[in-house]
């Protein structure tokens, strides 16, 4: 998959505000494959929303939203499940961890599914993220901060054309949301794969081609 | 979870109770068209209703036409038709003891076609034989047994007895008389007459009383099903009479039909009650643990892989629901069975080929449905 196009999409709760000053609602907006964009926005002006649309989470829009000129309404529910294993990989903003599973066992709930990464590689990871010691405490008793990097390496286990990542650094301090920013690089550059990341205050450090204000 | 062993009941009770029914149906059909069955009544005589006006002082025919014959062969309920062939001439039959006639009687013979009489004896005539095999009614038996010996002071007889001895037949007609000898080879409750072969009536009737018209007053039909309703509305409608017992029958097996069809009716609406019980359960559990499917989805598992566990359960209690009625069902089967056999005895059972199909086949129908149900369940937790 190579572009992401939004097409004068706007959320139905939106429908009658007449205020909407948006580089993204009511515009056209097209993600390309391989470039890095930042989208910047206040608290409520729909950013959570977006990411649901783009992973066919959610469908309240209006306006389309098209996958290589396909209209992703269209998408069944089969195609969705190969889209998300396949092509886009997307760090949630509240994780979507399974708080009884242990952080090792969360990320290879995916790696089991996608068989992306080798076993030493997510090892790895943990040992660079400083949490190689939490790898089999339950998701549930850690600290978000270090949930939020177990969501990351989850995130990096299969084949993407885009990765999302909705605030990705919210509860790191600045030397993990650096390693971060090196591994989500390495790993996208090695894919050529986009970057869509969000943030309401704190952005990570990339150099973004575009930055969006939503 | 308690909902899953009431619907695990529920459904266990309706199923056996479903198939119980159907497999009794097959078996009680069974012991009515058995030839000693309950309702053997497959052959029915009928003949027209004699009025005093009509057929005494006019002397009109009591006979059947042949298009009367005809439309009744054409009944979907009519197997086949036979007419009663009746002697046209003298009988008179005297008994013989150890040389002695010590007494003698008027009589007369009717036949029906041979396929109708039912003996192991050889039942036919040939022309120039000097026997003829005979069929009595059971009831003259009786009939002597139990009124006219009794009150005569005679020796009963049994019907071995009668089995053995001669009869000595005299056929007349006002230019001859000839002497037969006659032997009862069989007993019968189906037809209530004197019977010889059919073949020696006709015989006996071209030769003794020539020039005389065949015709048939009463007639034996056989019917595909005796509990047929269409029997006895077309009896009613053209005025036939006939044995009133054995119509009953027909309404006694619709009675069962209906006891029965209901019974099955209930187990249905029991089997459909547990099913939705057993689906609002699937849901609530698929509605508790909402957030890991759709976390599960949202990690791009598919909606069929989510769903297989869910159907995987539906699919066990309904497997294991399956066997254990079929296992109940032979048990209440074997016992109901040889009370059966008990009253008819050579009742053989249906076979359960046919309900474990049925049994089978509704386990694979409410699995695929239960599937069906769940998938689509899964797939509306995410895309709203």
């Amino acid at each position: 998959m190579d572009i992401i196009l939004l097409d004068n999409t706007l959320p139905k709760v939106f429908k009658n505000r007449t205020n909407i000053v948006s580089d993204v609602w009511l515009n056209p907006v097209t993600f390309e494959r391989g470039k890095f964009y930042l989208v910047e926005a206040n608290s409520g002006t729909g950013k959570s929303s977006l990411c649901s649309y783009i992973y066919g989470y959610r469908n309240d829009y209006e306006g389309q939203i098209l996958f290589d000129g396909e209209n992703i309404t269209n998408f069944k529910s089969a195609q969705w499940a190969e889209i998300r294993k396949t092509q886009i990989s997307i760090l949630w903003q509240e994780l979507r961890l399974f708080p009884e599973l242990t952080a090792w066992e969360n990320v290879q709930l995916k790696n089991q599914l996608t068989n992306h990464q080798t076993e030493e590689q997510i090892e790895k990871w943990f040992n660079q993220l400083g949490i190689a010691d939490k790898k089999n405490e339950l998701i549930g008793h850690m600290s978000y901060g270090q949930q939020q990097r177990v969501a990351l390496i989850r995130t990096l286990c299969q084949p993407a054309s885009f990765f999302f990542v909705d605030e990705p650094i919210s509860h790191l301090d600045d030397e993990n949301s650096r390693i971060m920013k090196d591994i989500l690089t390495n790993e996208a550059k090695k894919q050529g794969a986009g970057i869509i990341a969000t943030s309401i205050g704190k952005r990570l450090e990339l150099d973004y081609d575009v930055t969006f204000k939503l | 979870m308690p909902q899953f062993v009431g619907f695990f009941l529920a459904n266990l009770i309706g199923m056996t109770i479903f198939l119980l029914g159907f497999q009794f149906y097959q078996d009680i059909q069974k012991a009515y068209s058995g030839k000693d069955g309950l309702m053997s009544e497959d052959y029915v005589i009928i003949s027209k209703h004699i009025s005093t006006l009509g057929n005494t002082i006019f002397k009109q025919s009591s006979a059947f036409k042949s298009s009367e014959i005809e439309d009744l062969k054409e009944q979907d309920f009519v197997e086949k038709v036979g007419g009663f062939t009746s002697s046209a001439f003298k009988v008179r039959a005297g008994l013989n003891i150890m040389g002695i006639q010590s007494m003698s009687t008027d009589m007369f013979f009717e036949s029906v076609p041979d396929e109708f009489v039912d003996t192991d004896q050889k039942w036919e005539y040939n022309e120039g034989d000097n026997f003829i095999p005979i069929i009595v009614p059971r009831d003259y038996m009786d009939l002597y047994n139990f009124g006219f010996a009794q009150s005569k002071n005679l020796p009963e007889i049994s019907e071995g007895l009668a089995k053995s001895v001669t009869l000595d037949i005299t056929i007349s007609n006002k230019e001859k008389k000839d002497h037969y000898a006659g032997r009862i080879v069989g007993f019968t409750n189906r037809i209530n007459s004197i019977l010889v072969p059919q073949s020696f009536l006709n015989w006996a009737n071209k030769e003794y009383a020539s020039g005389k018209k065949a015709e048939h007053s009463r007639l034996i039909i056989k019917v595909s099903n005796p509990t047929d309703e269409n029997l006895a509305r077309y009896l009613q409608k053209h005025n036939y009479q006939t044995d009133s017992n054995k119509l009953k029958s027909s309404k006694t097996a619709f009675v069962l039909h209906t006891v029965l069809g209901l019974v099955m009716a209930v187990g249905v609406i029991i089997c459909l009650l547990a099913f939705y019980i057993l689906m609002l359960s699937i849901y609530l559990l698929i509605q508790k643990n909402s957030t890991k499917l759709e976390n599960l989805l949202l990690l791009g598992y598919k909606a069929n892989a989510v769903s297989r566990p869910y159907q995987l359960l539906g699919l066990v209690m309904n497997g294991v629901i399956t066997l254990l009625a079929i296992v109940v069902l032979l048990i209440v089967r074997s016992y109901y069975v040889s009370k059966l056999a008990s009253f008819f005895p050579s009742y053989e059972g249906a076979g359960i080929s046919t309900t474990l199909l049925v049994g089978v086949g509704l386990f694979a129908i409410t699995t695929m449905i239960n599937s069906k149900l769940i998938s689509n369940k899964i797939k509306t937790i995410i895309l709203r």
